[in-house]
């Protein structure tokens, strides 16, 4: 194995980590906005 | 000009233009991995470790580029005071952060094997960090207030302030005596690196920017369904007010 291939495959898994973390809090954060904004408005009609 | 990003902000945030962003950005990332790993040679003097190079680049300029807009964005709400530019300001800050927070790990991951240390108070180094600290700021400033208009100009006047240090830490490697290399592809005359190695900087130059127009569709959507969830809770509140 080359020398400091360690170091390349830290910075690639660091930047896929990085980037794919980034977007699946994202899509949480989306769902979970969407969701508690549809339960106000639900229990807003129902009251 | 404001009224034709606006449309094109429209189309690009659309769920279809969120779906095919990030199939393309998933598709650029797989062809810029296999073009730095595979393609590109092994660089004469730091060997194999020079790769890291082709996710570094990209990171720091997709952070010049997010500041960019945070400043374009900025300028525009001062202007016209209008929500949307805000809300691109916020997104494209946030972004930016992570692109420079990114640069920084990867500069440091670059730096130890090649510099022998993970960190030096270089200039590029430090003018980074200090990119870092602003925009961080910027973030935190967008949480003193919860009057939308107050955060936005806020906000704003920040991110157009902010801005100066972009061309403070592209140039820094000019002005002062660095550790860090000097501009080898962005300069005046012909770019000092080797055919194959310039195509996969490039690629991952183009793959970064397409994945940061796809988080900024995401963001600009969590943004406004944020916005839509504190105008429904809010409601009741101002209808007893009126």
């Amino acid at each position: 194995m080359a020398a400091n291939v360690g170091y390349v495959i830290a910075a690639y898994l660091v930047t896929a980590l990085a980037l794919g973390g980034y977007t699946l809090s994202l899509l949480s954060r989306a769902r979970n906005a969407k969701r508690r904004a549809d339960a106000i408005a639900q229990r807003r009609r129902e009251t | 000009m404001a009224a034709t990003a606006e449309r094109a902000l429209g189309k690009a945030t659309s769920r279809n233009g969120e779906r095919t962003l990030g199939v393309a950005s998933l598709v650029a990332l797989a062809i810029s991995a296999l073009l730095s790993l595979v393609v590109a040679p092994p660089d004469a003097v730091q060997g194999e470790v020079q790769r890291i190079m082709y996710v570094h680049v990209p990171a720091a300029w997709l952070a010049y580029l997010s500041f960019f807009v945070v400043f374009g964005a900025s300028i525009a709400y001062l202007r016209t005071k209008k929500t949307r530019w805000d809300r691109v300001a916020a997104a494209s800050a946030e972004i930016g952060v992570l692109f420079t927070a990114l640069a920084i790990a990867l500069g440091m991951l670059w730096g130890k094997p090649v510099w022998g240390t993970w960190w030096t108070w270089d200039p590029r180094l430090t003018t980074t960090a200090v990119l870092l600290l602003i925009y961080i700021g910027y973030l935190a400033v967008r949480r003193i207030t919860d009057n939308p208009s107050r955060r936005a100009t806020w906000a704003a006047v920040v991110g157009i302030v902010g801005f100066i240090d972009v061309p403070i830490v592209h140039l820094s490697v000019v002005w002062w005596r660095s550790l860090h290399q000097g501009p080898t592809v962005f300069r005046l005359g012909a770019p000092e690196i080797q055919g194959t190695m310039l195509l996969a900087l490039l690629g991952g130059v183009a793959a970064f920017t397409i994945t940061y127009a796809y988080l900024m569709t995401l963001r600009l959507r969590v943004g406004r369904l944020e916005e839509r969830e504190a105008r429904e809770a809010l409601s009741p509140i101002v209808e007893v007010e009126r």
